[in-house]
């Protein structure tokens, strides 16, 4: 029962609190990633919560943020389209960010829901559990491929060699796609 | 159980306490509403922590996706305007946009 708490104070202060900084300062394509990241922190914060107060119906609140998370970054990346156009990635935290958003959600989802899974056991709410990280990965694979098609969209009447832009994210994404269906 | 419970009190309220103080310095609405959107998720956080999860719902529903989407709807309004009115703040390297914004 300490054990999931303790869990959650550590992924509070490791993955939440560095999204704070990062939406707080930078140009405004890393701010909605940390947002995007910080949704993707706070759900499994949540689950953890959930187990370690031993209250099941709390786990509805991290099924709500696992759906309404991505819609929030999709509100941004259809809102933010001129301001995620105007200025390229040449932030290295939002570079490194984007690129390694999906294969952060596909290895920090499991290795929480899956010790949740066992610690619950079989029934329905374990096949609540894994809704819930089905939606997390599902919802972050297409946030993050929204944000990237924006990018890559927002670059065309910029400059004339708009292709090798507009494929190389749309590339990487479909990778970590496939890896985090393998996965 | 207990230390641990207040260790998760005294970092959701400072989490609070950080989110809070940048959205108050952030000047631009557009950079403020995701420090907004941050702030609505640690709050919630706070709500989950001190066991109100009801609250915590809500806080979530409204934070997460409504604020900014009010937020951002409004600064498209205005900026529209401004355009509009030949205002000159906003005038210029806009063009790709406008055909979104008068479908609108």
């Amino acid at each position: 029962m300490n054990g999931w708490l303790s869990a959650a104070a550590l992924l509070l202060l490791v993955g939440f609190a560095p999204t704070v900084w990062g939406a707080a300062s930078g140009p405004v394509r890393r701010r909605v990633m940390a947002q995007n990241l910080a949704t993707l922190a706070g759900c499994l914060v949540l689950l953890l919560l959930a187990q370690g107060y031993a209250r099941p119906s709390y786990v509805d609140l991290a099924l709500v943020l696992a759906v309404l998370g991505p819609a929030g970054t999709l509100v941004y990346a259809r809102l933010l389209a001129d301001e995620l156009a105007e200025r390229p990635a040449r932030d290295p935290v939002a570079r490194a960010l984007g690129r390694a958003m999906t294969p952060l959600a596909a290895v920090c989802v499991p290795l929480v829901v899956l010790p949740l899974c066992v610690a619950t056991g079989p029934g329905r709410a374990m096949v609540k559990l894994l809704a819930i990280g089905a939606l997390l990965i599902g919802g972050n694979i297409v946030s993050t491929r929204a944000l990237s098609a924006r990018h890559a969209t927002g670059h065309t009447p910029r400059g004339t060699g708009h292709t090798p832009q507009a494929t190389g994210p749309e590339r990487h994404t479909t990778g970590g796609q496939s890896g985090a269906a393998g996965g | 159980m207990r230390p641990v419970a207040d260790v998760l009190i005294v970092l959701a309220l400072a989490l609070v306490a950080a989110s809070s103080t940048a959205a108050v310095l952030a000047r631009d609405p557009v950079r403020q509403s995701t420090v907004l959107a941050l702030l609505g998720l640690s709050l919630a956080l706070l709500f989950a922590v001190l066991q109100a999860p009801d609250v915590a719902l809500s806080q979530l529903a409204v934070g997460s996706a409504l604020t900014p989407l009010m937020l951002l709807l409004s600064v498209r309004k205005v900026r529209r305007k401004g355009k509009e009115g030949g205002s000159h703040r906003n005038a210029g390297n806009r063009t790709g946009s406008t055909d979104q914004e008068g479908r609108r």
